[in-house]
């Protein structure tokens, strides 16, 4: 069965080029660009990761993952995207329950083999 | 002369007006503070901005690059490598003003922890190695046995020797030596230090120049700067990165005698 990526971000952008990259790759896509879309969206398809860019227009990405955790709704795999490489946001993100931090831009040769080896772990 | 208006008058009216001019002046001060931190702002909002249409530029073009989307031809896969490496030096620009602006508006905080400096000097020059190969320079190191390991910010520390090794592979003409010493610092207020100095056989720098290499936006030779390709904020990072931890930075240098630059990391944090 394909792996089912929901991308949290506010930039189409951003979200057209991961989802060609991942669409290609084998992956099946949606899509949430403000917190209340992303948690509506991990409720109704139980994605088996989300990346979840954590600076969404004016609200707290991370807010996502208090909402799913409160219902018992958090995905196998969490992983934070953020534009700068800051210590704090790190921990914050970590303590929060993501596998890990990626910066962006995130790399097209890495992200398709980074998500099978997070969903083998 | 500007002084004999004033002379003329009765003392009372002397100091009212000196009073008047004090607070036209402080409120100047104020209004244009206001305006800087405005700018700094602006600053940090509009390279968070940039980074964003640039990261997906370059994913995008990652992706036809890894002929995701079907087979390429050299010429083909030569010209999107171009827009990647065109767009990963505009991204590190940006993340150059992103950190200017951060250290401006004094939102830059140290994450210390105990590391060694032996180790740290390997990792920046083997991660600087490709550049130094790609320009045909020796690398030496020398590094004094038994330093003490230093309570500090590793990304930080890392990132000013990065700099200085950067600027040292660009300005010396290919075929150069390059060289990276770590040892026992001068006493800082902060107590023990270690110091490390990044010397070069390079361009140099006269000494009418040293003060003004540390200050941002300044750019002592402009058609230099744009050959290589800088913000004009590397060292005014690094000196901000450097004073942070209570250390100073230095250069000794002359036009067409190489650079040597010197930092001091105090072994422990500044209280």
């Amino acid at each position: 069965m394909e792996t089912h990526v929901l991308l949290v971000e506010d930039s189409a952008l951003v979200v057209g080029a991961l989802r060609i990259l991942l669409e290609e790759t084998g992956h099946r896509v949606s899509a949430a660009a403000t917190v209340s879309d992303a948690v509506a969206a991990a409720r109704r398809e139980h994605p088996d990761v989300i990346l979840l860019d954590i600076t969404l227009n004016r609200e707290d990405g991370l807010s996502v993952l208090t909402e799913l955790a409160r219902t018992g709704d958090f995905p196998r795999v969490v992983v934070a995207v953020t534009g700068h490489d800051d210590h704090a946001l790190k921990e914050r993100c970590l303590a929060a329950g993501c596998r890990e931090v990626m910066l962006k831009p995130i790399s097209a040769m890495e992200l398709p083999a980074r998500i099978r080896q997070w969903l083998a772990e | 002369m500007p002084g004999t208006y004033l002379d003329a008058l009765p003392l009372e009216q002397r100091l009212a007006f000196l009073e008047e001019q004090t607070a036209e002046f402080a409120r100047t001060i104020a209004e244009l503070r206001n305006q800087d931190a405005l700018k700094t702002q602006f600053l940090a909002n509009i390279s968070h901005d940039l980074r964003t249409p640039l990261s997906a530029i370059v994913t995008h073009a990652e992706v036809l690059r890894e002929g995701i989307l079907g087979p390429l031809d050299d010429r083909q896969r030569d010209s999107i490598t171009g827009i990647i490496n065109g767009g990963r030096q505009l991204l590190a620009m940006v993340d150059e003003i992103l950190t200017y602006a951060r250290g401006a508006a004094n939102r830059l905080a140290l994450q210390t922890s105990a590391f060694a400096v032996d180790a740290l000097v390997r990792d920046v020059c083997a991660m600087s190695a490709p550049l130094i190969a790609k320009r045909r320079h020796a690398l030496d190191l020398d590094i004094t046995e038994n330093l003490p390991p230093v309570q500090a910010d590793r990304e930080k520390v890392a990132h000013v020797l990065g700099n200085l090794l950067g600027n040292a592979i660009d300005f010396t003409p290919p075929g150069g030596r390059v060289w990276v010493a770590a040892r026992h610092g001068a006493p800082s207020p902060a107590g023990p230090t270690v110091e490390i100095e990044v010397g070069d056989t390079g361009i140099g720098i006269a000494p009418e120049h040293h003060d003004l290499v540390f200050r941002e936006f300044a750019q002592v030779d402009a058609s230099a700067s744009r050959r290589h390709h800088g913000t004009g904020l590397g060292l005014a990072i690094a000196r901000k990165f450097v004073e942070l931890h209570g250390g100073r930075v230095w250069l000794k240098s002359r036009l067409g005698e190489g650079s040597r630059f010197y930092f001091t990391i105090p072994v422990r944090p500044k209280s």
